[in-house]
């Protein structure tokens, strides 16, 4: 009898024959995720159905210059607001577009964070979480690969672009590491075959006939972890065309904008679309110590076309409902404006914006001061930020962790997801 | 032509305080002895400066009325009656300074120095000023974004101004009348015209930092046909161009490079306006960045300011530096001259401190 | 009281255990009797011994930290010596590769694959030499995990360096590796399952306060970290997370061992001020902590450091950690074998911890040579009836394709992005827990990397040249790949199945002997140890 009986990681037995079935019939079918799925499987697989998309703003976007504006005050800056279609929700005259569809955000006005530096406040905000020492605590899509994502899937549960979060699965392992594409969409390295397709039919089928008859003696766990992980691989480089829009880019350039945040949400929404739960783009240029205007209303830009065609069209292809919209960085800006004409990384009130999935839309959350120098309503922190963020997708926020003996949990002590703005 | 003044006898003759946020636009309204600056929340303040040197500074005397955001210009006509300020409200305004006000306000140019003596336990006795209203002439409304850049002949008579959505107006302004637009890709950053109203040297930007889809041009157009008459990338390369003026008689243009830029790298180009051939480059360049330029009336000497609070008199010729006025305050964390502004007769140079005041440099004869 | 029971386990076990003294019976007969006697208690079938091909791949792994040549396979199977394994062990054992891999396994053990303080921990080459050393000269454990907690010899620095200016980190890592305590629990609050306190904690981490990091530069741009201590400089408490107070000031904690006393520290001077640092030196005190704890961590009476290092060892050779996971000796884990546990305790410290001669028992053990093969699933299987499967470390995974492709007949060198690439793929293949897991970066590398199959195609002397040039039958050349690659002859269907490969019509004898050699590079047989 055992005392204990440690967690672990479960390969589903099913994925894997799956594997073996394919081996069998010689041909991949590319399996494109939830899409095309048999229900058993991908109900087995798929725990809640959500989807999550990461819209990250490099350096820290400026709340009083988007969402939280303080006109005729001091700290206000040359924007003005405009009205939006909610009433009451003003937003910067640099979001047209989005002011259009405020009645599906809900804007957190009341972000109260507790790291200030761009490392530091980049693996806060994608972890929740504080740096520790010796523990390297997992993304938000790494958490997301693995409560949300398709075991089964042939593409990755786990995909960033551009300028994102740079730590990845932590504790999870590598199972849930993220895909990495760069700023013009392209594949991570290692993705382009040297080999003909002759020659790795050839090698491949020599590979799982080894592989098959190894199994029949050695049942342990790591071998069929490796095995699974080897067919994913190739299930993966023959369904690497979902990452290539270049087809369809040119009749959707005009509406999100020829930018790389614009063609960024093309492909974000591409990739939902394809099944990928979690996909994380990001947008420089935020981090306007100098400039902040002129940077920020270049930013808004490109970015106001890209987000709204993104959200609209995840509304009409019915994938909002299911899809957690996050917008955010890893700090906001000084409310006031320093002599160079920048605002500074700021944490003591600052915005964050969700829609879709598991939120409501239409909604302001907390506030700050007249000035935007603190929070005055509904502080929210990043362990309440990201408990909201992980009830909205069905994910425990408490759910616990091992990093060896030392348990973690998936927000830290007393974070509470905010229930006001939860739908 | 006025004569060359005693460019190293220069000294602050001035310092006009107005601390309600930043001065970031100025200009000495021609023969007189009149200044006019403008401020981030789209205030004009105007001033007489006294005959003496050693006289006390003055207080303002009027306050133009009518912009709602920051004043990102202002220029004067050669004769002192025209002033014409552009702003981010999307408006050019024409004031006329012969006209008299029409109301008066009480004014407290410093408050805020006033209210920090006040904190400090140290108040001032109160001294609002008394100022004449004035409303603009005409409001020219061609623009839909923030008016950055505006150029005038030295007649007085062409104004063209552009602004963040890549729009270029071309302005009668005797009539206030548009006489041409186009648009360019970028937005509107530095913007001369020459003194025949034939050329226009047009800097473009729009500010991404990574993404490619960011824009940095600076070109030579034709003003009568709108057409592109020299891309100058291989002069500027990939770098933003934030101030840009003709000389008077037209031969050349200088450029200086701005926008936040690394140490001294905020350098200044005197072009062949018929080539756009690069002459002379002025070094050494402004700490963090060109903020304006402006040529001196006696058609041999070029004012340059910058994001080092320090403004410098070049000799156009050969390009060499005669005369550093002001010190750079220094530090990652600085003020800005942001705009300078030269009397007709060369002996008055005023300058618009982000720190919140005017600042006027007297040139002896 | 937990304490109470560790103390009086171990002064009983000299008494109750006394039969199984290692004077009477090898520790390895010990070994077997006792976990025999586990799998009879639980109705688990004895495991078969494993092969001579799995035992000596495996052996090779363990002991040298890469796989055996062609030759040394082919040999190794002939000889019919029935004491061939404890010969190979000896000779093992006394291979420089022994030493290099120790200190490749005790590297991730003390630092793991991303240290913090990267900018200095990145290149641990120096340090790795000095471990190599204490293993070669098989310096007794105690002796040099006393070193590394003084780090006053050269190279022996870099542990501190990863915690600079962190006592409290320092307490948790040095408590967690050397004594197999999971301090950090007590750090905002007292331990929820152990006696130990948030002062405790905080006594713990005095010891280190005033730990200095000295840079000293060298010349050619390379660093040299030199561990100082101050005379002054105390931790601060400031009591539980719920009751601390922004801008409250702490109250300084002595010194005091884990469970223990309070070393006597001398009163500084009342008019004490410390020197200034000086450039390139590192400062001495009038009062070493750092030394007391040096002395008390590996003292014969620390109830915790001698059963942490023979958990730990035992765990590096048959898996699963007596008491698992291996740095949690907390009541909370009981150890599932408590007897024998007592006995390599005893045994290791009667040894006076001679590891060489400790390793020497666990691997000649029939427990340690179960064979790979049989139903169960577990990685790491509770009662050690089968052999444990464990992924090559990044280092043993980059030696073991050398050694099977014979790259290095070559004469060519690994370049440095190869090694990049590996550490970056095979790494950490592990989660929070340890369990392995395959990821797709790592497939993708061995799918398409040209780097990889720089080291697979025929280039002289390598296999792929020898298989391509040979003469031998068709037959004889997979025979030859097999004991090459996976270390052991191929099965008459493998043998078939790769005879019909080599001879594919209308393909380059080149590209298919390269196919061949990817084929079991990429196979788990090849990417594990079993």
């Amino acid at each position: 009898m055992r005392p204990f009986c440690s967690p672990r990681e479960h390969l589903s037995r099913r994925a894997f024959l799956k594997g073996t079935l394919i081996a069998a019939g010689g041909a991949t079918v590319p399996n494109w995720g939830g899409l095309f799925h048999s229900s058993g499987v991908a109900a087995e697989a798929k725990k809640s159905g959500k989807r999550c998309l990461l819209l990250w703003m490099n350096g820290g976007a400026s709340q009083i210059d988007t969402f939280d504006m303080k006109p005729g005050r001091a700290t206000g800056g040359p924007f003005r607001p405009i009205a939006s279609n909610v009433t009451g929700l003003q937003v910067c005259e640099y979001l047209p577009r989005m002011a259009k569809m405020a009645d599906r955000l809900a804007v957190v006005r009341s972000m109260r964070t507790s790291e200030v530096d761009h490392p530091n406040g980049i693996y806060l905000m994608h972890t929740g979480q504080r740096p520790l020492v010796n523990v390297s605590h997992p993304e938000l899509g790494a958490m997301v690969a693995k409560y949300v994502g398709n075991a089964d899937s042939d593409l990755p549960n786990f995909v960033r672009m551009g300028p994102t979060g740079n730590g990845g699965a932590g504790f999870l392992g590598p199972q849930y590491q993220p895909f990495g594409l760069d700023r013009e969409g392209r594949l991570p390295y290692f993705t382009g075959p040297y080999a003909s397709p002759e020659a790795e039919q050839r090698r491949d089928d020599l590979l799982r006939f080894v592989e098959e008859g190894f199994a029949q003696e050695h049942k342990a766990e790591p071998f069929e972890a490796h095995r699974l992980a080897k067919e994913k691989a190739w299930r993966l480089l023959k369904a690497k065309s979902a990452f290539d829009v270049s087809k369809e880019w040119p009749k959707h350039k005009e509406r999100y904008g020829d930018s790389e945040i614009g063609r960024g949400c093309f492909m974000a929404r591409r990739l939902i679309e394809a099944g990928i739960p979690f996909v994380e783009v990001g947008q420089d240029n935020y981090d306007s110590h100098a400039d902040n205007f002129v940077t920020h209303k270049a930013n808004m830009n490109v970015l106001d076309p890209a987000w709204s065609s993104l959200l609209q069209d995840l509304h009409e292809l019915g994938l909002l409902q299911d899809t957690l919209v996050v917008w955010m960085g890893e700090v906001g800006r000084t409310p006031g404006i320093n002599n160079r004409a920048g605002r500074d990384h700021f944490v003591h009130g600052w915005t964050v914006v969700l829609s879709g999935g598991g939120v409501k839309g239409g909604v302001v959350y907390g506030s700050t001061d007249a000035d935007g120098k603190d929070v005055k309503d509904d502080p929210v922190t990043e362990g309440d930020l990201f408990a909201t963020i992980y009830t909205a997708l069905g994910i425990n926020p408490r759910a616990k962790h091992f990093v060896g003996s030392r348990p973690v949990w998936a927000t830290p002590e007393g974070a509470r997801p905010v229930r006001a703005i939860l739908s | 032509m006025p004569d060359t003044p005693k460019f190293d006898k220069g000294a602050l003759a001035w310092t006009l305080p107005w601390d309600d946020d930043w001065v970031t636009a100025v200009a000495v309204l021609g023969p007189t002895r009149r200044v006019a600056a403008g401020n981030n929340l789209g205030q004009v303040l105007v001033w007489d400066l006294p005959e003496k040197a050693d006289a006390p500074a003055p207080a303002p005397v009027r306050r133009l009325d009518g912009h709602t955001n920051v004043i990102s210009r202002l220029l004067a006509t050669a004769d002192g009656r025209w002033l014409i300020s552009a702003g981010y409200d999307h408006t050019v305004r024409l004031w006329d300074m012969s006209a008299s006000t029409k109301g008066t306000a009480l004014v407290v140019p410093d408050a805020n120095a006033r209210a920090a003596a006040k904190k400090r336990g140290k108040p001032l006795p109160d001294a609002p000023v008394t100022v004449g209203l004035q409303q603009a002439e005409r409001v020219l409304e061609g623009h839909k974004e923030w008016v950055q850049a505006l150029s005038l002949t030295p007649d007085g008579k062409v104004l063209v101004s552009g602004d963040d959505a890549g729009r270029v107006i071309v302005w009668d302004v005797p009539s206030g009348k548009e006489t041409r637009r186009w648009q360019v890709k970028g937005w509107v950053y530095a913007l001369a015209v020459s003194p025949d109203a034939r050329r226009l040297l047009i800097s473009e930007r729009f500010p991404l930092v990574y993404d490619p889809a960011k824009i940095i041009a600076t070109k030579l157009w034709d003003a009568t046909t709108g057409q592109v008459v020299r891309d100058l990338e291989d002069v500027f390369k990939k770098d933003y161009q934030s101030a840009a003026v003709f000389s008077l008689d037209g031969k050349l243009v200088a450029v200086g490079r701005g926008g936040e830029v690394n140490g001294p790298s905020g350098t200044i180009a005197l072009l062949d306006a018929a080539t756009g051939k690069k002459l002379h480059e002025l070094k050494p360049g402004h700490e963090y960045g060109v903020t304006d330029l402006a040529f001196h009336p006696d058609g041999k000497h070029l004012a340059s300011a910058g994001r080092d609070t320090v403004v410098r008199v070049w000799s156009a010729a050969d390009g060499k530096l005669v005369k550093e006025l002001g010190k750079a305050r220094g530090g990652q964390f600085k003020d800005w001259i942001h705009a300078i502004s030269f009397s007709a007769d060369g002996r008055l140079l005023a300058a618009a401190d982000m720190a919140g005041a005017v600042q006027v440099w007297n040139f002896p004869a | 009281m937990p304490r109470l029971r560790l103390v009086v386990a171990l002064l009983a076990v000299p008494l109750v255990a006394a039969p199984l003294r290692a004077d009477e019976r090898p520790l390895r007969a010990v070994i077997d009797a006792e976990v025999r006697a586990a799998w009879e208690r639980e109705k688990i079938p004895a495991p078969a011994l494993a092969d001579d091909a799995t035992f000596l791949r495996r052996i090779f792994l363990d002991l040298v930290g890469t796989v055996p040549t062609h030759d040394e396979v082919k040999s190794f199977l002939a000889d019919s010596d029935t004491g061939k394994r404890g010969k190979l062990i000896d000779k093992l054992l006394d291979d420089p590769r022994f030493a290099l891999h120790q200190a490749d396994v005790w590297d991730q053990v003390l630092f793991g694959r991303n240290p913090p303080g990267y900018d200095a921990t990145s290149n641990r080459d120096g340090f790795k030499a000095w471990l190599a050393g204490k293993f070669a000269k098989n310096e007794p454990y105690d002796r040099w995990a006393r070193a590394l907690l003084l780090a006053e010899e050269d190279n022996s620095t870099l542990f501190y360096v990863q915690y600079r200016d962190q006592a409290e980190e320092t307490a948790v890592a040095v408590g967690r590796i050397f004594l197999g305590t999971q301090l950090q629990c007590a750090r905002c609050h007292d331990h929820p399952y152990e006696p130990w306190t948030q002062r405790d904690f905080y006594g713990m981490a005095a010891f280190f306060a005033r730990l200095v990091v000295v840079e000293a530069a060298l010349a050619a741009g390379k660093r040299r970290f030199l561990i100082g201590e101050k005379s002054s400089g105390e931790v601060l408490f400031t009591g539980s997370a719920k009751e601390q107070k922004p801008g409250r000031k702490g109250e300084p904690i002595r010194p005091k061992f884990l469970l223990g006393a309070a070393p006597e520290e001398p009163a500084l001077p009342k008019d004490f001020k410390e020197p200034k640092p000086e450039a390139n030196k590192a400062p001495k005190p009038a009062f070493s902590r750092k030394e007391k704890l040096a002395d008390w961590v590996v003292a014969p009476e620390n109830p915790y450091f001698t059963r942490a290092a023979a958990n730990r060892l035992w765990a590096q050779f048959l898996g699963r950690g007596l008491v698992h996971p291996v740095d949690d000796l907390s009541d909370k884990h009981p150890p599932s074998l408590p007897k024998l546990f007592d006995t390599l305790t005893v045994e290791l410290k009667a040894h006076k911890f001679d590891v060489k001669w400790f390793i020497r028992e666990l691997v000649s053990s029939t427990t340690y040579q179960a064979s790979a093969s049989g139903p169960v699933k577990e990685a790491l299987p509770y009662w050690f009836e089968r052999a444990r499967v464990r992924p090559l470390s990044a280092e043993e995974l980059l030696a073991a394709v050398r050694a099977a492709t014979g790259f290095d007949a070559t004469g060519d060198k690994v370049g440095g992005d190869t090694v990049a690439y590996v550490l970056r793929y095979f790494g950490e293949p592990s989660d929070g827990r340890g369990d392995f897991q395959g990821n797709l970066g790592e497939h993708l590398f061995l799918n398409n990397s040209e780097q990889l199959r720089r080291m697979i195609v025929p280039r002289k002397g390598n296999l792929a040249d020898t298989l391509v040039k040979s003469k031998d039958s068709p037959e004889e050349r997979v025979d030859h790949l097999f004991l090459s690659v996976l270390s052991r002859p191929p099965r008459p269907q493998e043998r078939k199945r790769f005879v019909a490969h080599l001879a594919t019509p209308g393909g380059r004898p080149e590209a298919l002997v390269e196919e061949a050699i990817w084929a079991l590079l990429n196979a788990a047989e090849f990417r594990f140890n079993h």
